[in-house]
């Protein structure tokens, strides 16, 4: 029928079909190599367990900013609620599994639906009464300060300022000084997996012709809708789960400020913008370049709010696309001559 | 009740104030400005550091005022160009981000050189009782600072002509240019009115309650919230909105709890946002 089936029937079966899994597999090809390079960074830092901590850390961000990806960069519903949804699940699961006493998976499981019923409430608000880009932002970072202030107000339940140490997970290999990592490892390679998957079906068809012209995708039958609040959904999820894992992970200690406005929100569009919006590894690249360049600056941490701000100035004034489209752009033109 | 009532007045008519700066620039170029709160306590810094060298107050917070001036009178005329180029959508987008940005690095910079800098102004004299409440002389003396701006921010829009083309640009800028009004002048000129206009909410409140640093964040929150339920681009919603989320803020402490005031007043502007997105004075976005 195909070229491919002739010369494969001239070169024996096994390597038609080799080539056919092949193009499969090929445009999940850049997640393999990302997650291969990820996963000797622990043969390195293994031996420090602050630096092996900060890691993590990255590849929770990592996490964070592929959830965001979903919702902004596919849709461009403007969350600032990154951490608050987050942090729903990461109270959530530890309350129910502290408190109400259900098991690990299960209390995670809960958690990520609540953050998943909560942001889709958001994102379903907000097609139904068609708000704008910036009214979008506000009543999410309305409901992002609101959760805050919960957070801070309701000690019995959150412990307000001081925060609550999380009892369950403590016995999984979770509280480890390695494995952490690699849990958040497979949880972003998950992630990226489930985005490219997601951008080769119907979802990510009608996600690109809804975020270039939302009049013209509606017109040839697109249901702008039904997919934005699709996104939110997922993305919430997606955040609640990474949350969970974090609050029974590490140190088992959340507080207030673990899943704070300023310290996750802030760190996740920072990190979007610089490796691209709406890109595959972009948020993966942004989340490494910016953990590795506050470990930098670690002894300077009150330049890094200052840092932050001029790095989002200079990013949306010059290098819109995010800092590695650009590059590879100019990679490419470079190439090609 | 009563003295909760008058509080809520007084604490409301700042409110006002913070929310006129935020709702101008919005109405005129569509520039959530959400480095409100931070270009308002810079100036408060200022006045602070200045009356410390032994300069007295007057001359200090007029200095502090122009400085907060100047900060978004240099950001309209150097980075909010890039933005003016744009239309729509990408528009707001691009100037929410920016002012973002601009607000972390006025944050970062107060953080990091001026943590425990503050400004707080101590009215003398005896408090002066009001409808049989005791009110503090620095309240009655703020109120009054903020009532006469208001007072003179409505004449300006209605009488002079250069208030009457900043609401010409509001309204439709390429009529305004057509009747020779320049967008441009009109832009710069209220950039640097809203930062003065930040600067003296910032010298008010001091005269209650000192301000610094940590002050930032939720001053732009609250311009928000009173600009968003006001009507953005709305002066007079903007006051009404400022005094009514007082009022609402003084009996909210007063009778159910502090850590729910606040979420009280964010769920009002998102209820406002997905009830009547022009706010209570604002005109409906066509």
């Amino acid at each position: 029928m195909t070229a491919v089936d002739e010369r494969s029937g001239r070169v024996g079966p096994s390597v038609g079909a080799a080539r056919v899994v092949g193009q499969r597999l090929a445009p999940y090809l850049p997640i393999l190599v990302a997650a291969a390079l990820l996963a000797l960074i622990p043969l390195r830092y293994r031996d420090s367990g602050s630096l092996m901590g900060v890691a993590t850390e990255g590849m929770l961000f990592a996490a964070y900013a592929v959830a965001f990806n979903i919702i902004f960069g596919s849709t461009g519903q403007l969350f600032l609620c990154v951490g608050a949804l987050a942090g729903v699940g990461g109270f959530a699961s530890a309350i129910i599994s502290d408190r109400v006493g259900l098991p690990l998976l299960v209390s995670i499981v809960l958690a990520a639906l609540c953050s998943a019923a909560i942001g889709g409430l958001l994102s379903w608000v907000s097609v139904k009464r068609a708000l704008d880009t910036i009214f979008i932002g506000i009543v999410t970072l309305a409901f992002s300060l609101s959760f805050q202030n919960f957070v801070l107000g309701r000690r019995d339940l959150t412990g307000g300022e001081t925060g609550i140490f999380v009892e369950a997970g403590s016995d999984t290999l979770l509280h480890d000084r390695v494995s952490p990592y690699y849990v958040f490892l497979a949880l972003v390679v998950g992630y990226l997996v489930l985005y490219r998957t997601l951008q080769r079906s119907r979802v990510g068809w009608a996600f690109r012709a809804l975020r270039d012209d939302q009049l013209a995708a509606e017109l040839s039958g697109v249901d702008v809708s039904r997919y934005r609040v699709f996104a939110g959904t997922l993305g919430s999820a997606m955040l609640g789960l990474a949350g969970a894992l974090q609050a029974h992970s590490g140190r088992g200690f959340i507080g207030p400020s673990t899943y704070a406005f300023g310290d996750v929100d802030v760190r996740v569009l920072v990190m979007l913008a610089f490796g691209g919006i709406g890109t595959l590894l972009g948020p993966v690249i942004g989340a490494a370049s910016l953990t590795w360049l506050d470990e930098l600056l670690v002894d300077y941490a009150q330049l890094r709010l200052v840092l932050y701000g001029a790095v989002i100035v200079v990013l949306f004034l010059g290098f819109r696309r995010g800092i590695v489209p650009a590059i590879t752009d100019y990679v490419r033109t470079r190439i090609r001559r | 009740m009563k003295s909760a009532l008058l509080d809520g007045i007084v604490l409301g008519l700042q409110y006002g104030l913070l929310g006129v700066g935020l709702t101008l620039i919005y109405g005129l170029t569509g520039v959530l400005n959400l480095a409100h709160g931070q270009i308002a306590v810079l100036g408060a810094v200022v006045v602070s550091l200045l009356m410390g060298t032994g300069l007295p107050a007057v001359p200090a917070i007029l200095a502090g005022l122009a400085v907060s001036g100047a900060v978004l009178l240099a950001l309209d005329l150097s980075v909010m160009r890039v933005v003016y180029r744009q239309e729509g959508e990408t528009r707001i987008l691009l100037g929410l981000l920016l002012m973002l940005g601009v607000g972390f690095m006025i944050d970062g910079f107060l953080a990091w050189r001026y943590p425990i800098e503050q400004l707080g102004l101590r009215i003398g004299g005896d408090p002066i009782s009001i409808l049989g409440v005791r009110m503090s002389t620095g309240s009655l003396l703020a109120s009054a600072i903020t009532i006469v701006t208001g007072l003179v921010l409505v004449a300006f829009f209605r009488l002079t002509s250069l208030g009457r083309g900043v609401r010409s640009v509001i309204q439709d800028e390429m009529g305004a240019r057509l009747c020779g009004v320049n967008p441009a002048f009109v832009r710069t000129f209220v950039f640097g009115l809203s930062g003065v206009l930040a600067g003296l909410v910032a010298v008010t409140r001091s005269m209650t309650g000192p301000i610094g640093a940590n002050n930032t964040i939720s001053f732009t929150v609250l311009a928000l919230i009173v600009a968003v339920v006001g009507g953005l681009g709305s002066v007079s919603g903007a006051f009404l909105a400022g005094v009514l989320l007082g009022v609402v803020d003084r009996l909210s402490s007063f009778y159910i709890g502090t850590y729910i005031t606040t979420i009280i007043l964010l769920v009002c502007a998102a209820l406002t946002i997905v009830a009547k997105p022009s706010g209570l004075l604002g005109r409906p976005s066509t």
